[in-house]
Formats: structure tokens, sequence, C-alpha cells
């Protein structure tokens, strides 16, 4: 049962960084005000000008070679959590029971290891964030919403946010909710190319010359109230509200005036029902570069000045560093343990000068220098401000908060697509390639972006140079389908507009050239044009940028299904009545590394492939496909156009050997099962499923035998891979767009169709006229699916 | 310019249109590269003075900013400090 002011607490909690490899320990050495900084010992800094780093001790660490260490450390904190929780099979429903992690780099140190050590096959299914959930999800056993966050600083802030929406949107009881990041030499040479390592321990509101990196994990396990009281759990403090914004400003720097910041923490205040008189301690994003400093204290100030005597101001980033995606989770369980011991922890490395110019700087409010202390507290915010200005900020109570948050409960229409892909980009093109019955020629294939799309959408070269080609098609697309919806947005209401950008294997190319270059050249000669696009949310950061969209925006990632699990996400926005209109999209990249990496895999091989056709191999492919998504009085209030109604969505997760699909079939039947109980209907009301096989004998195959069972009858099958190709999160995104163009009537009256039973397939034409519901399915390699049910 | 510079300012071109995806036909040695003309910002003037310094030796960091003007000024600046 949905309930959006259902209490959500926290039972369990779990943490490693450069301070401790336990809560207990980490939160000990913070309050004693411990120095994790020291020089680096896993990148080599010799010719950089910078050497610091916060690392976890290897001793502290469950050494673990089937994983990257981004998930070594993420299991390690999941698994205290769990266990400090009292967590297990026997007192949690595994279908409502979830993963949502955040990253920023994800397995970015094996990218490292595959270039520089013999490009080995195991490192490759190590190296996207995508991976970090999935594993774990299997060691817990969770079989219900797993994803992870891809909004660089801001991710485990938002990840924990995520998971309680979903408790309130009645999908799940309990979620480990956190987010992990490893050192590596990408944001150390990134950094240093932006010149914003601090030479000296980061220091925080006080020199603010720059960071000092760390790495590290932090597990929350949030749980509905009802659920930790059932079972007898011990509880550390309720989850209210969460703010999140984007700055549409910069792809690196935060607005100087602190517009988004101040909307985030702002908006969580008040749907959280806390006055900021009340507020008694912000953990906050503090990173120590001058730029991010600045803003905060006007964001702070601005805010809490006049209001509040008595608030505390901390950046526990001064002991354990800046561990980026790890950081929001890491910084959430010291304020939760702040909260509940009412000890606030310190800003260390203050000299007798330095709390003297401090004074001027902090008015009445206590920026903590040096040393703890301990006062009653209620209620504690912790903030996070990322790369692309993505911001977020979340409220813990000791007590029953007093929420405000309230519903929407009108039906959702898609009023709008954009669609970059390699048979062309825009809809009517689409429209006109699909009739036409054209499809693909090669087992290769990739969407081409120039100067006559730029033109159309108004881009300029200042502007689009600057994006790698998976920032620049989501652009493009994203605008598309802003227009072809109508949006209009200007300062009073860029808050109301939002997006949930989807991809599975993010800036990978990015990465990785940025990761080969320094491999050669040395970590001091990294590039700073290239950087800020080596995070999953650039993309996303751009597209807020050129659109001026300053509302919710999230960077979702685990496998092409992230494509249609986005407009899951966008959906709940809006049931959860947190945006007027939201924009979901499904965006990956193809390039001569993918390509090698694909190839590697066995996944490319010299033919072109055949669909459901007991093949072994994939048409990859890429591009970017956004769908608008907005509620009837919103669409109403503009006479948008319905494509078509989102009834119903659902997601799941049958955990396997990451990079494998096989024996996952329950979550395709169970995601198709509970997508169309989320619609009202029965399955047998389908008239058709929009596919996601791609000529891999194993998805296939899985595909053709969960239809057979779950429908029981032959179902016509569509897939769009025959158009555009394995183009992953964007083929997955697109299959809703093109099942919303065929109920909307814009694709004639029959198309080419695969009809399925008993495991069997045969090609014909289907007659698409009478259709009234069609169900979109998608899947990622670790066995997450996500479906979604379109209403004519 | 001389032939030493016509040299320097064609490497400096090269390297923009290489390392900050400005197309080649777009930049001449006189168009401003910050402001209204090409639209270069911090960061990209972060990459010039690395590809500066690992080219030619010569340290841009801090660097008066009408030296950056256009392509012009930067080989002046490089050439004068080689």
């Amino acid at each position: 049962m949905s309930d959006i002011n259902a209490r959500c607490v926290v039972t369990g909690l779990g943490m490693i960084n450069a301070i401790g490899k336990n809560v207990e320990e980490c939160w000990e050495n913070a309050l004693k005000g411990t120095p994790g900084i020291d020089k680096t010992r896993s990148v080599n800094s010799d010719d950089c000008y910078a050497h610091l780093g916060a690392e976890v001790k290897d001793s502290d660490i469950e050494m673990n070679d089937k994983v990257d260490r981004v998930s070594m450390l993420c299991l390690q904190a999941s698994k205290e959590a769990l266990n400090d929780a009292g967590i297990s099979n026997a007192n949690v429903d595994a279908a409502r029971f979830g993963v949502i992690m955040g990253s920023c780099v994800g397995g970015v140190v094996s990218i490292e290891n595959y270039i520089e050590k013999g490009e080995k096959t195991e490192d490759i299914n190590k190296m996207t964030i995508a991976s970090i959930a999935n594993h774990v999800a299997n060691m817990a056993g969770a079989k219900g919403v797993v994803t992870n966050i891809g909004n660089a600083c801001a991710a485990s802030t938002m990840s924990v946010a995520y998971a309680c929406e979903l408790i309130r949107a009645g999908v799940g009881d309990v979620f480990i909710a956190g987010g992990a990041d490893a050192f590596a030499s990408v944001p150390f040479a990134g950094f240093t190319a932006l010149h914003a390592l601090s030479e000296n321990p980061c220091s925080p509101f006080n020199h603010s010359n720059g960071i000092t990196l760390g790495e590290g994990a932090g597990a929350i396990i949030v749980e509905s109230y009802e659920h930790a009281i059932k079972r007898g759990a011990k509880i550390y403090c309720d989850v209210l509200s969460a703010g999140i914004s984007s700055d549409a400003h910069h792809i690196t720097a935060p607005r100087p005036d602190g517009i988004g910041q101040m909307y985030a923490i702002r908006r969580a205040l008040d749907k959280s029902g806390v006055d900021k008189k009340d507020l008694d301690y912000i953990n906050a994003h503090g990173t120590g570069t001058a730029k991010n400093d600045e803003a905060e204290f006007l964001s702070i100030h601005t805010i809490f000045d006049d209001a509040n005597d008595h608030l505390s101001v901390s950046s526990t980033k001064a002991m354990v560093g800046h561990c980026l995606g790890a950081a929001g989770a890491i910084e959430a369980v010291y304020a939760i343990r702040a909260l509940t011991d009412n000890k606030v922890p310190p800003t260390i490395g203050y000299t007798d000068e330095d709390l003297e110019a401090l004074k001027e700087k902090a008015g009445k409010i206590d920026f903590m220098p040096n040393a703890m202390k301990e006062k009653e507290m209620n209620y504690v915010m912790s903030n996070s401000f990322a790369f692309g200005g993505s911001n977020a900020s979340i409220i813990f109570a000791k007590n029953e908060g007093k929420m405000s948050e309230t519903e929407n409960n009108e039906d959702i229409y898609i009023t709008g697509m954009g669609i970059v892909s390699p048979i062309g980009n825009g809809i009517e093109n689409y429209i006109e390639k699909v009739k036409n019955g054209e499809t693909i020629a090669s087992n290769n294939l990739s969407s081409e972006l120039g100067k006559e799309d730029f033109d159309k959408y108004d881009i300029k070269l200042a502007f689009y140079r600057k994006l790698d080609k998976l920032s620049t098609m989501q652009v493009v697309s994203g605008i598309e389908a802003i227009n072809n919806a109508g949006f209009t947005f200007n300062d009073e209401n860029a808050e109301d507009f939002g997006m949930i950008i989807g991809t599975g294997d993010g800036p990978l190319t990015t990465v990785y050239e940025f990761q080969d270059h320094i491999s050669k050249e040395g970590t001091q000669n990294g590039s700073a044009f290239n950087f800020p696009n080596t995070v999953y949310n650039a993309a996303g950061g751009y597209l807020s940028i050129k659109t001026g969209m300053r509302g919710y925006n999230v960077t979702i990632t685990n496998g092409s299904q992230s494509g249609l699990s986005s407009i899951c996400y966008a959906a709940n926005e809006i049931r959860q009545d947190r945006t007027k209109a939201m924009l979901a999209s499904g965006t990956d990249e193809n390039s001569a590394v993918m390509n090698k990496l694909y190839t590697q895999l066995g996944f490319v091989k010299d033919a072109k492939s055949d669909i459901y056709g007991n093949g072994n191999s994939m048409n990859l492919s890429d591009g970017s496909v956004t769908i608008a998504l907005e509620s009837a009085s919103q669409a109403a209030s503009h006479s948008a156009k319905k494509y078509a109604k989102v009834a119903g969505y659902a997601q799941t997760h049958e955990g396997v050997e990451y990079g494998t699909v096989a024996g996952s079939d329950e979550g395709l039947a169970n995601a198709i099962k509970e997508a169309c109980a989320d619609a009202g209907i029965t399955v047998d009301k389908i008239d058709a499923v929009f596919g996601f096989g791609n000529g891999v004998n194993e998805v296939d195959t899985l595909e053709k035998n969960v239809y057979s069972k779950v429908f029981g009858k032959e179902i016509a099958v569509i897939n769009v891979k025959d158009y555009v190709g394995e183009a992953r999160a964007a083929a997955a995104t697109l299959s809703a767009a093109h099942a919303a163009l065929t109920l909307a009537g814009e694709l004639g009256d029959s198309q080419d169709a695969y009809f399925i039973a008993g495991g069997n397939v045969r090609k014909d034409k289907v007659d698409t006229k009478n259709f009234e519901y069609i169900i979109a399915t998608s899947y990622g390699v670790g066995g997450s699916y996500s479906a979604v049910v379109l209403q004519k | 310019m001389n032939e030493k510079e016509l040299a320097i300012a064609a490497r400096i071109k090269e390297m923009l249109s290489e390392n900050l995806r400005i197309p080649a036909e777009e930049l001449d040695y006189e168009i401003p590269l910050f402001g209204d003309g090409i639209g270069l910002d911090s960061v990209d003037s972060l990459e010039i003075i690395a590809c500066i310094d690992s080219e030619y030796g010569v340290a841009m960091t801090g660097v008066a900013k009408e030296n950056f003007y256009n392509i012009t000024s930067l080989t002046k600046y490089v050439v004068e400090n080689m």
C-alpha cells in the first residue's frame, strides 16, 4: 500500500573509511578528530603537485578478487548494516527487499587493471557502476528494486532518498541504501588537472584550498516502521524527506548564488515538516574547495542566520577525505550517529589564527572547529552537492516526524519523445523508417549527430564541443522530447521539471580513454577538459544546463533495463508530487572501446546477428531516447498530445552471476505480473510485448521461455532492436516510445512481430489497430528486470 | 609572424582543435578564444596551460588573462618565454 507520509526508519548501519573498518571505529575516530589523511599508497603521484589521500587500510578490507575494490567496500559495509539490523531471509520478504547504491567512479580500478595488466576478460564486468548493487543484492538475497545511482558526489544521499520513496510508494519493506567509491587514478588525475586537490589535508570552511580524495562505503538499512516494529528491530531514527535539485549552471562548479543548494535544503525542511529553527546539526558537503565552501556558506547562512540560534555544522571530510559517491552515505551514517548519540563530530585542522578568522565567517553558527561537543538533538541534515550541478539534502529525526508530502493520484501520460538512433534522429524520421520496414544493416551501429541537429535545437559550438558522445546524444533527445511535449518553464517554475536518466554502461568510453591517457602519460597529465565527462550524471547535467531544468535530476545505472526503470522512477516522482513533469531517458554509447570490450566478452561476432534466431551475438549499437511524462491535469494545462497512458510498472531482481542472465527467469516473470497488477489488469489483457532479445541465445531463450509460461498462449512480441540494434538503455526506452507510438496509431495498422508460444517463434505481421495494452520489458545482466504497461 | 612563430601558432591551433574539440575551420589566429568568440572557459584554460607546458616547457599558470586572448597572443607569450 502506498502511503506518502509513511514512517521510514533506520534499523542498521555499516561503514568503512580511512579511519575505521566498521561504524564504531569510524565514529569513535571521528569524534576524537583522528585524521585519516596520508600520502597516497595506491596512486602514483610522483609527478603531481599534490600527494595526499584518505585511503582504507588494505588490512581493513575483506579482499575478494571476483569483484572490483568498490564492490568489496560496498559489500563489507552492507554486511555490517545487515547484521546490525538483524535482517535475514527469515524476517524479510525477498520480493520486497531492495538495494539502491550510489557511486561516482564505480569499478574504475578494474579499468586501470585491464589497461595496465594484460587486458584480462575478467576485469571487463567489474568496470561499471552497474555491478555494485547486483553484488550486494546477491549477497543479501534481495529480489525487489535493485539499482545504482550515478550522480557523482551526491549519489548516495540520493540512494537513501530513493529507497524511502520506494517504501512510501508501497513497493518495498526494506532497502540496503548507500554507496561506495574506491581510491583510484582517474579521479586523482582529474582533480589534479582541475587544480582542485589540496597540497595539505583538506580544510573545509577554513583554508578552502582544495579537496583530499578519500574512499570507503556507507550502508543504511531503511525500513518501513511497521515492518521494523513487527520484527522487533532496534530503531536508530526516522528518515524524513529529501530535497533534490539541479543547478542548471555549470558541469563542475556550483552556482555561486547557491539557488540550487538552497532549493534542495528548503524542500527537505518543508516536506519533512521541520522548522528551520529546530534543525540541530548539518553534516555539510564541505569539500574544502573555495567554490564549494563559499556557495555552501552562503546557502546555510541565508537560510538559517536569522532563524536558528543553535545550529552546528561540520564536515567530516576533514578526517575521511572526499569519498565521492560514498560521501553521502558515509556522512549520513555520521549524521545518524550524531543524532542518536547526541554528539557532534568536529571539523579538524584549525590553528589559533584560523579560529579568529572563523569567528567572522561563522556568525551564530557553530562550525565545530577541532573538537566534538555533546548536545541534545532532534533533527539533523546531510548535504551532498555534485558535478553536473546535482544537489541533495536529507533529514533524519530522532522521533516520528510531521511529514507533509502530498500525492498526485492522476493518470500519467507520455506526452512527448525524442529519438537519437543509428537509423537517424527525430520522431518523424523514426516513424518513417519503421513504416518502411527498414531494418539494420550491420553488427556495429552508431548514431550520428551533426551541425544540422545542433542548429535545429540552437545548441552552440561553445556548448556542444564540451560534451562527449553520450552527453551529446542525451542533450539532443532530451530537447526534442521537451519540444515535442511542449514543456515551457522559466525561472519561476524550473524546479517543477525534472529528469531520470538511465544508462547501462554510462560514460565508460570516456573513462576508459581518460585512464588510457594517464596510463601512458602519467597521473599528472590527466585532461581537465575530459574529466567532467567521466561522471555518469554529466549527460543529465548538460541537459539541465542547456534547458534550465532545475528539478529532480537523477541518473540510474543497472544494465539495459535502466532505460525502462527510468520511466518507473520518473512516474513515481510524479505520483509522489515532487515534480509536475518528468523526462525519462535511456542512453548508451557505442565506440571503438565499447566494441572491443563487448567483442572480448564474446557478444559481438563478425556477422550481423538474428534476434530470437538461436545465434550468439548482438548487433552492438547506441542512441538516446527520452520520453516526457506528465499527469493528466498538467498535460491538459497546455493541451499536450497524449501518446499513451503509463498504466503500471514494476522492477524486480532474481540474482545470478553478474554478466549473465540464465536462471533469472522468475525475475522477468515477476516484473510482468507485478506491472500488470500495478495497472489493475490481468496478464491476459496484454495485446503485445515489446521485448529485449538481442541475438544472444542466453537472453533470447530466457525471454521466449518466460513469455511462453507467463502468457500461456501465443503472444505477439515486437522488438525495436530489429530497427536500431542493441542500443542497451536507449533500446529499452525506445521500446516504450515505440509502444506509445503504436497505441497512438502513428505507425499504421500492422507491424512485423515475432509470435512466441511454447518456447517457439514464428514471424508474421501483427494487427495493431485494436491494441489496448502493451507491456515493455527489459533486462540487466545479473538478473534485474523492469516492465512498464502502457494503455491506449 | 616569422617562421618560428607560424609553426608555434599552427601547433597551438592543432592542440586547441584536438584537445578542446574546436573545429579547425572555426579557428583563425585572431579570433578571441574566451567570451563571445569561441567561448572557452576556465576548465579549457587549464587544458591550454597543460598543453603549452608539455609541448614547450612554458608555464602559464597565473599568467595575465590578455596572454590567452587569441592564438597570436598565446604564440607571442610562448616565444618570449621559451
